[in-house]
């Protein structure tokens, strides 16, 4: 048996004295992309953050491993460098930092952190022209400081962009469906299954049945309570849609 | 009935006096005998208490070898020297500019200790008079080299009407424990630009003083930023004065500080007459036990109607151990105005961290890109590419150093 991108094993977190994860067990095989539905406050953005390493979170009991590696103890940049790319739901202003300064030393950074050499520059603007095109992020974009007055679809165009470039193993989308109108989740979602790979897989979070239409997945979770409830396949989904949240409070142990 | 009851004067005290009666400035040296050097108490000096934290005043400087480079390399500049208080020989001016001398400090009387002792010591100024477009950046470089020296130095500008020019002045020399006073008046013309950047690299041991007097005539337009990113004790007066309708000024200035370091700059701005305006905007980035001091009074007269002017300061602690004070003031006279102020002080936003790290960029990379984008502010309006540049590596010397 292959080892699966990423699994989690029985995985409890908490912030201050507030257990939020209660047990996440999850496997995502190479290749596949899941989707995990809940309802808001069920734990899903802390699941998130948890895997991207932010610091707020303790971890009391389980284990995160990145293709058979254990990441807890990992810093937010060494998960980046591993293969963890977490979408963000609200990125984040960064005034007087231009887009492309940004780019180039997250790029160089990764490669740095993986003992390859630095880009050169003309190969950097290759490879941001190309990404940006797929995702209509032009150049003039690109010099504006990153994310400062971005529109909401700027944002998660420049956010998928940024997944695009980085080729993690691991794509964590949080909610990129929120703020945006159907032409620019088409095109964040055009975006998203161009980078769906055999050796890639994705973690999808959303409210909505509405972006699974688009980026149909192979496994959809229910989250409620810290934990997976329930799994099944695409049309667990429309049945979550159809009846909401409230027959699955609860169901599995 | 109220009995004087002495001042206790101290050794720089005794020493600026035996100073000031050697140059025949026995006015001044009745002051400081009287008064002292101020303290706390005095409201301007609140902060920095020239009294405590000057110990020990330097003998008057004596012209020294001018052999030595300036602080900052940039490329295409005119450039210009004065060491140890004395101008240097120019070289060949660029078109649309005439270097000379004028007797005494370029410096308006003032009641301030450090201006009043720039005019005690100062002999002569170097003038620049900006006849239209300057296309060549100009740069002054003032130095104070040797032995620990009292050295007192006069730049006087003149940009004529609707003439433009960047000015960049740097303060630098040998690592002795210098005190520096140095001072710059600036006369801006109807429709005059001006970009007038001064930045203090002096050694850790300095004590650098300056005094920036402008006087922003019809529709002319200032922008200033003064850097303390050297002398272990540094203030920087800023008086901008808007004297013709349409002036704006944007008043800006950045005070780097490491453990031990006291950095000041004051601003007193004054709006003189109706439809002026101006925007002052002051970082301050401390780390280890490093204090910035920012005051900014803005003053609009009775006439000045229609006044728009904003003073802002935003500090960044990069140690629990630093501090950054920040005085705002207001003081207006007349009833048709937009004024306000702000502080805001605080840490590197870990949320932006997290955001960075997450893209692989590990912490120490990640703050230093915050830093320089929280900086990104001041520096980006200064249109002189090599000028930015140098600026740039300005910041970055402070941000790799300790």
């Amino acid at each position: 048996m292959t080892t699966p991108i990423l699994e989690i094993r029985n995985l409890h977190a908490r912030i201050e004295d507030r257990e939020i994860l209660k047990g996440v067990n999850l496997v995502i095989p190479a290749g596949e992309v899941h989707a995990i539905m809940g309802r808001n406050g069920s734990g899903k953005s802390t699941l998130s953050y948890v895997l991207a390493g932010k610091e707020d979170y303790e971890i009391t009991e389980g284990e995160i491993l990145l293709n058979g590696e254990s990441i807890l103890e990992m810093e937010p940049n060494e998960r980046a460098a591993a293969g963890i790319f977490l979408a963000f739901q609200y990125p984040i202003e960064i005034p007087g930092v231009a887009t492309m300064t940004f780019l180039k030393a997250a790029m160089n950074a990764q490669r740095k952190a993986r003992g390859e050499a630095e880009m050169t520059t003309p190969e950097f603007m290759r490879l941001v022209k190309d990404a940006g095109s797929q995702l209509q992020v032009d150049t003039e974009m690109l010099k504006r400081p990153l994310n400062v007055g971005f529109s909401g679809g700027e944002k998660k165009r420049a956010e998928i962009m940024q997944m695009a470039l980085l080729k993690p193993a691991l794509c964590v989308l949080d909610e990129t469906d929120s703020g945006l109108d159907i032409d620019a989740l088409q095109v964040v979602s055009k975006g998203v299954n161009a980078l769906r790979a055999n050796d890639r897989s994705m973690l999808v979070i959303t409210h909505y049945q509405r972006l699974l239409n688009h980026i149909v997945p192979d496994v959809v979770h229910v989250f409620s309570d810290g934990r997976i409830v329930e799994s099944g396949d695409k049309d667990l989904a429309l049945q979550l849609e159809a009846k909401g949240y409230a027959d699955f409070d609860g169901a599995a142990a | 009935m109220s009995i004087a009851f002495p001042v206790r004067l101290g050794a720089a005290e005794n020493a600026l006096i035996d100073q000031l009666k050697s140059l025949g400035a026995d006015a001044t040296a009745e002051r400081i005998t009287v008064a002292g050097l101020p303290t706390r108490r005095v409201e301007a000096y609140h902060y920095t208490d020239l009294k405590l934290l000057l110990k020990a005043i330097p003998p008057l400087a004596q012209a020294a070898n001018a052999a030595g480079v300036s602080a900052l390399d940039i490329a295409g500049a005119q450039r210009l020297a004065i060491v140890n208080g004395v101008i240097q020989a120019a070289p060949a001016a660029v078109a649309g500019v005439i270097i000379g001398k004028a007797e005494g400090t370029a410096l308006s009387t003032r009641d301030d200790v450090l201006v009043h002792l720039n005019g005690a010591l100062v002999e002569e100024s170097l003038t620049l008079t900006l006849e239209g477009p300057i296309d060549h950046v100009i740069q002054v470089d003032r130095r104070i080299e040797g032995d620990a020296a009292h050295a007192a130095d006069s730049l006087k500008v003149f940009v004529a009407d609707g003439a433009s020019a960047t000015i960049i002045e740097t303060f630098s020399g040998s690592d002795a424990a210098h005190v520096g006073n140095h001072a710059t008046y600036v006369t801006l013309g109807k429709d005059a630009r001006l970009t007038h950047v001064t930045v203090d690299l002096s050694a850790r041991a300095v004590s650098h003083f300056a005094t920036n007097e402008y006087q922003v005539g019809e529709n002319a337009q200032l922008r200033t930023l003064v850097v303390h990113a050297g002398a272990g004790l540094a203030r920087t007066h800023l008086f901008p004065r808007y004297a013709g309708a349409g002036a704006h000024g944007d008043i800006t200035g950045l005070n780097l500080v490491s453990d031990g370091q006291h950095s000041d700059i004051t601003m007193m701005a004054e709006h003189a007459v109706p439809q002026t305006s101006s925007q002052p905007l002051f970082k301050s980035i401390a780390r280890g036990r490093g204090k910035s001091i920012v005051q900014g009074k803005l003053v609009v007269a009775r006439d000045a109607q229609k006044t728009d002017a904003k003073f802002m300061h935003q500090g960044l602690m990069l140690s629990d151990e630093a501090e950054i004070l920040s005085k705002p003031e207001l003081e207006i006279y007349a009833d048709d105005v937009v004024c306000g102020h702000g502080s805001t002080c605080g840490k590197l936003d870990e949320d932006s961290l997290f955001y960075l790290m997450s893209r692989g960029i590990p912490q120490a990379e990640a703050e230093t890109m915050l830093v320089r984008g929280f900086l990104e502010e001041l520096v980006d309006p200064i249109e002189d590419e090599a000028l930015a540049e140098a600026l740039h590596g300005v910041i970055d010397g402070w941000l790799l150093g300790k």
